[in-house]
């Protein structure tokens, strides 16, 4: 499983990007997406920010879940949104390799191999104290008082602390 | 600064400063193409073949439409004067327009030999089918029905099918095909070459990778057609952002060839006969005899496949000749006909020579415009060899008409769709309603299908293959050997009632029937008829009036999709008929707007998921999910709920896939289209523009596209006229297109040497994104974060 994680501002400007993979059953925490695809992960966070706007108006926690998918590359988007609107977004993207090959033959979409499924407790119980401890973090780094409003967060140690939390929970 | 962020997303921007050095290139090749394109460029027998995706993109709301309404009938051929567009009170693009014009009744037509020698003479090839069936499109007049309470209603655009039963018989005689369960083969995204000979079995549909050939064609006629007026198409582009959901021509015309030609299977009947049309003409010396025998032909020589109902109307033609024989003579034979053979009769006069485009009142026989697509392969091609042999004078090989003649087939189509064929379907719906269904429906029914279900206890074997000859010992009917029912089983009457409730438009009717059957297939395991039912159960209750399903019967339908796209594709691999039943839906889905969107866009994502479709129609459908997503609205200024990033994200996918197949007109359309979504999404600074990734690539998009609009501007006219190899090369020659690219992007730079490192990476479109920091100006750069 690889993860691209992201934290997009007002403005739907990314504040934060990370990619990492999973630390769980053997993973050594680095990701593996495709090299070139890389916009794509940016474009289906983009994409699943509509969701998140329709979403937010009616589901008043903060964690949002598992929110949005996009069969092509079968990844999962779960969200998490601070008071003041910061939206932070977790790509998940089970199938490595070649997503396609998984799905060749028609209909099989029901049953294929080892399921990845989102809204399963554990998963879901993952990325919330994935995102609960970045939503800690964050609000540290945010404190900074030279850090302006929409800023990208540049620090190091904010990122360390999100790689931490990532081989912690994901 | 957004401004100018959307300048540099538009090619104009580009293109002005590097005209002018491709312009001297251009001028000379423009001298050697006229050469060219006089020959496959104006050749107005072949543009009306495309009629149907070459009118001007600004007038695609109509351009759709016209396909039916006037490129195949010329405007005076059928008086519409009252109604010039297709007569619904709905728009053209409206899939339930498409969704009821596309299943309609069958009709078989069985000429004796006299009447198709009398067809030849007159210049029509294909017999006495061939001629009635342009005029089957749409019946002229209103034609009213009356549904199963009673209640009439009245449609001017209903229409019927003609198909000979012989050809009919010769398709079902031949080996099966594997074609429908064969997907279109994919290598590395390029067609396969097409066979060459297309036998007369094209005349069946349900081949998708017939569908997929004939809209390639429309396409590469597009780029071709394109280059002659290219320099309009750049300065116009500006003013199109148009209103996204209205369907691309090509995705209509893919769905319509779909829809053409509707095979024969025991699973659905709409290809079913409703009834058969007998003609003899005045020519034959006995001509009663002669009716008897072609009467008793269709129950013995001329029988359709067990499975198919021998129980429908004969309609008996007598086929005047007005320049040889005497009106009076064929008077009384038609006389004589009604009383042996009933009210089923008409008599047809029309003239037997052979009608030339010059003379008076010589009306070309339009073409009709349900063909399924291994016929309109064959036309496309006939058409173009004709134009390679003569290229002077362009000989229109369509038959021509008096209009006399037009007028009075016409009058006999109505006649015998209004005044026999609809009666006949509402009488034995009425029918099976009251004697069938009707039973099924009620509490006792229910009690009956359970007790049909339980009464076998104890014997286990219900689901093992019956014996040969249907009727096994556990109650089922169904015939799992050969897998059909026989027609006289209730399941068949009710699937043949359910069909004919959905031809007469009475869909409620045919849902509560469809619903039944849903139960039935399934306990009887068969997968295939499981599938239809289930399938024209969603189809039905979408088309009812949206008022009369609450959000429960949206969830049915969701499911009903699903299970019909599993037995079709994952138990029968039937792809055509899953790919068909998606497709539909969603449509139907489509224009239910708010969340059915969303599930339209869901199902369009799932066809191209599972690979329903073949390389063409690979990029239609993404661009369909875009129009899916931009068709929902969205509520207030904020514009809530509406998915206008997806719609501009998969419009971005389509363009990425139309370059690889190297259809630069397409992707230049989705990618404009992309640009205006994403420019219409923020006004404020960011956006979409602050994710790095993304504004790359959108700009090496954009870059490699207008590339290639300008190669196929510039450079392809000099090549071979062979368009299926130009357009294939387009995506090899973009490496080498480079040149022009880096030589755009250091005018506006500034910064770079025009030829600085640019020799030996070529860079396909894919991977220019890895490679992208190696160029990438400073200036750029800064312009975007600031």
């Amino acid at each position: 499983m690889s993860y691209y994680f992201a934290i997009i501002g007002h403005h739907d400007n990314p504040l934060f990007e990370a990619e990492f993979g999973t630390s769980k059953s053997g993973g050594d925490g680095a990701s593996r997406f495709p090299p070139q695809t890389r916009y794509m992960n940016q474009f289906i966070v983009h994409a699943a920010l509509d969701i998140v706007c329709e979403t937010q108006w009616v589901n008043s926690a903060m964690y949002l879940k598992a929110i949005d998918t996009h069969p092509p590359t079968s990844s999962h988007v779960s969200c998490f949104l601070t008071p003041n609107n910061i939206r932070f977004m977790l790509l998940v993207q089970p199938h490595l390799g070649n997503p396609r090959a998984s799905s060749a033959v028609g209909g099989r979409s029901g049953y294929r191999g080892e399921v990845y499924n989102p809204t399963a407790p554990a998963t879901e119980e993952a990325i919330r104290g994935f995102f609960n401890e970045v939503f800690g973090d964050w609000i540290k780094a945010t404190m900074n008082p030279f850090y302006g409003r929409d800023d990208r967060i540049t620090s190091p140690v904010f990122r360390g602390r999100v790689m931490t939390a990532a081989k912690k929970f994901l | 600064m957004t401004s100018q962020d959307a300048s540099s997303l538009k090619s104009p921007t580009y293109s002005d400063p590097d005209s002018s050095i491709i312009l001297p290139k251009r001028k000379q090749d423009l001298i050697s193409s006229t050469i060219n394109l006089g020959r496959r460029g104006s050749s107005p027998s072949l543009d009306t073949l495309y009629a149907s995706t070459t009118l001007p993109r600004p007038a695609s709301d109509s351009s759709t439409s016209t396909l039916t309404a006037s490129s195949i009938f010329p405007p005076g051929s059928i008086r519409r004067t009252a109604s010039p567009g297709p007569p619904a009170s709905t728009s053209p693009d409206d899939p339930r327009n498409l969704v009821q014009r596309a299943l309609v009744p069958t009709i078989y037509v069985l000429p004796s030999s006299d009447t198709e020698e009398l067809m030849q003479e007159k210049g029509i090839q294909g017999g006495l089918a061939e001629l009635l069936r342009p005029f089957g499109d749409n019946i002229h007049g209103k034609v009213t029905i009356r549904d199963s309470i009673g209640a009439s209603k009245s449609f001017d655009d209903y229409g019927v099918r003609f198909i000979g039963l012989r050809d009919s018989l010769n398709i079902l005689k031949s080996p099966p095909r594997r074609s429908t369960e064969r997907r279109p083969s994919t290598v590395n995204g390029i067609v396969e070459p097409p066979q060459k000979v297309l036998s007369p079995l094209s005349r069946l549909g349900g081949d998708i990778s017939h569908v997929e050939e004939v809209v390639d064609r429309h396409l590469s006629y597009a780029e071709s057609q394109s280059q002659t007026f290219s320099e309009d198409y750049l300065n116009s582009k500006q003013t199109d952002p148009e209103p996204s959901s209205s369907a691309s021509p090509y995705f209509t015309h893919y769905v319509k060839r779909l829809l053409s030609g509707i095979p024969l299977t025991p699973h659905e009947t709409f290809s079913h006969p409703v009834a058969c049309v007998i003609s003899i003409s005045s020519r034959n010396p006995n001509a009663l005899e002669e009716l008897r025998r072609l009467y008793t032909a269709t129950n013995s020589e001329f029988r359709l496949p067990p499975w198919v109902s021998n129980d429908f109307l004969r309609y008996y033609l007598l086929v005047h000749d007005e320049d040889h024989d005497d009106v009076a003579q064929s008077q009384t034979l038609y006389e004589q006909m009604k009383r042996h053979f009933g009210l089923h009769c008409h008599l047809l006069r029309i003239k037997s020579t052979r009608c030339l485009p010059t003379d008076d009142d010589s009306i070309k026989l339009p073409l009709c415009g349900w063909i399924s697509a291994g016929e309109e392969l064959m036309e496309i091609q006939k058409r173009v060899d004709l134009n390679i042999e003569n290229s002077e004078d362009d000989e229109d090989p369509t038959p021509c008409l008096i209009d006399s003649d037009m007028t009075a087939i016409r009058t006999f189509v109505r006649e015998l769709v209004v005044q026999s064929v609809v009666p006949t379907m509402e009488r034995l719906s009425a029918q099976w309603n009251e004697q069938v269904a009707s039973r099924r429906r009620g509490i006792s029914g229910r009690f009956m299908s359970l007790s049909k279900r339980w009464t076998p206890f104890g014997s286990s074997s219900r689901n093992s293959s019956s014996p040969v000859g249907g009727q096994s010992s556990t109650g089922n009917n169904y015939d799992s050997l050969h897998g059909f029912y026989r027609p006289d089983t209730p399941e068949a009457i009710m699937r043949r009632l359910g069909d004919f409730a959905f031809m007469l438009r009475d869909f409620k009717l045919a849902q509560s029937t469809y619903d039944v059957l849903r139960t039935d297939f399934n306990n009887d395991k068969a997968w295939k008829h499981y599938a239809g039912a289930n399938e024209m159960t969603a189809l039905s209750s979408l088309l009812l009036p949206p008022s009369a399903s609450s959000k429960g019967k949206v969830e049915n339908v969701d499911q009903q999709l699903e299970t019909a796209n599993y037995s079709y594709a994952t138990r029968c691999s039937d792809s055509y008929s899953a790919l068909r039943a998606l497709t539909l839906g969603a449509e139907l889905l489509r224009i239910r707007g708010s969340s059915n969107a969303d599930q339209a866009a869901k199902w369009n994502t799932r066809i191209i998921e599972n690979r329903l479709v073949g390389p063409i129609g690979f990029p239609i459908y993404t661009e369909r999910v875009s129009s899916c997503y931009s068709s929902r609205p969205g509520v207030g200024s904020m514009g809530w709920g509406s998915r206008r990033r997806k719609a501009a994200f998969w419009n971005v996918m389509a363009t990425d896939q139309w370059l690889r197949l190297g259809k630069s007109l397409q992707a230049e359309r989705c990618l404009n289209e992309a640009t205006a979504q994403y420019n219409s999404l923020e006004a404020t600074d960011s956006g979409v523009k602050a994710f790095d990734a993304i504004q790359a690539f959108l700009e090496d998009i954009r870059e490699v596209v207008t590339a290639s609009r300008r190669a196929a501007v510039g450079y392809d006219e000099a090549e071979e006229d062979v368009e299926e190899e130009e357009e294939e090369e387009v995506v090899e020659e973009v490496g080498d297109n480079m040149n022009i690219r880096r030589r755009g992007k250091s005018l506006l730079g500034g910064g770079q040497a025009p030829f600085g490192g640019m020799d030996n990476n070529a860079l396909s479109p894919m991977r220019t994104n890895d490679d992208e920091p190696a160029f990438k100006d400073e200036n750029f750069k800064d312009e975007n974060f600031e």
